[in-house]
């Protein structure tokens, strides 16, 4: 496009050459001047044409790779998904560490925020050792549904646990907003359980 | 000129002069501890530390102790008071028992959990300023 368009202009040159002086008018010469400024009007709109294309490049490219890199999550999450997790089993020459984050707050009537943040830390460390206690030791879980006519009227949930935790670890204390949060973990070895 | 007696029982007295100090500077106790404390609602609702004198021997060989800086008479309770929270990190690592029951009745859920420092025997020496509290298994 660009080039034609330059012959285009070189040809009304020659043009303008060729034809006797006499001929020459002061139109002519207006003529040519519009000719070469529309030329050059069409060399930048073409170069700025020109720049947005590279610009457009570098975009095409950039989405290439983000797809690329996704397909590859994806294919891993899908291997992942087909090969089941092995399930830890405490093994003679292997630990098992558990850890665990226990929540609490603080009750509504403290008399300074040290008070509040003792008894709400008293409460996350309880959290905690239940946690333990129910990865550890597992959790009873009991349900029941009261249905009348063809509605349910009362639906119940009861968990418990109870075991005896010893050796267990504070690892992290965060205070946040009157909640506190205990991270807890504790090593399991065979030692402990072979008798 | 004093006889070889006299200074025997004069020696002799001096050593029992001695072992009688350190009788009474080291003075070994031993208490009987529980703890419980309740969480309801992931609130803390009752804690509860009872401390009383062992009113017979206990058996069983000291653990690992715990050193707190002890104040006048003796006292294990106000010396427990004064380090509670060193304390009660002790007992939490001694090993507690943990029940816990939580109901869900139409979405709305009701927790409690109870963790247990059953009754255990300790031995607490008494040394200067401080007080040695080791539990006995």
């Amino acid at each position: 496009m660009k080039y034609s368009l330059l012959l285009i202009a070189l040809s009304a040159c020659a043009l303008v050459a060729n034809t006797p002086k006499s001929a020459q008018t002061i139109g002519d010469y207006d003529k040519i001047n519009s000719i070469e400024t529309q030329v050059l009007d069409i060399d930048t709109k073409v170069t700025s044409v020109e720049t947005q294309v590279s610009d457009m490049d570098t975009k095409v490219n950039s989405v290439e790779r983000k797809l690329a890199s996704m397909e590859s999550t994806v294919s891993k999450i899908k291997q992942t998904k087909e090969e089941p997790k092995e399930e830890q089993v405490l093994k003679e020459d292997l630990d098992i560490r558990i850890s665990v984050v226990g929540q609490g707050v603080a009750p509504m009537n403290t008399s300074s925020p040290a008070q509040a943040y003792a008894l709400a830390k008293r409460a996350a460390t309880a959290d905690a050792y239940r946690l333990i206690a129910e990865k550890v030791k597992g959790v009873r879980i009991d349900g029941q549904d009261l249905i009348k006519n063809m509605m349910v009227k009362r639906s119940t949930i009861r968990t418990s646990v109870k075991a005896m935790v010893r050796n267990a670890n504070v690892v992290e204390t965060t205070f946040k907003e009157g909640l506190c949060e205990v991270e807890m973990e504790i090593v399991l070895s065979h030692a402990q359980f072979s008798y | 000129m004093r006889s070889r007696d006299g200074n025997r029982s004069l020696t002799r007295t001096i050593f029992l002069l001695i072992l009688l100090n350190s009788f009474v500077l080291l003075e070994a106790k031993e208490f009987l501890i529980s703890y419980r404390y309740v969480i309801k609602d992931a609130t803390l609702y009752n804690e509860e530390l009872y401390i009383s004198n062992s009113m017979q021997k206990c058996l069983g060989k000291p653990q690992k102790s715990l050193t707190l800086t002890s104040y006048k008479n003796n006292d294990l309770k106000e010396t427990i008071e004064k380090n509670s929270q060193e304390f009660i990190d002790f007992i939490h690592k001694l090993g507690l028992s943990v029940e816990h029951k939580e109901k869900t009745t139409n979405h709305i859920n009701r927790s409690t959990t109870i963790l247990t420092l059953k009754t255990t025997c300790f031995k607490v020496d008494f040394n200067d300023n401080f007080a040695r509290i080791a539990p006995l298994k």
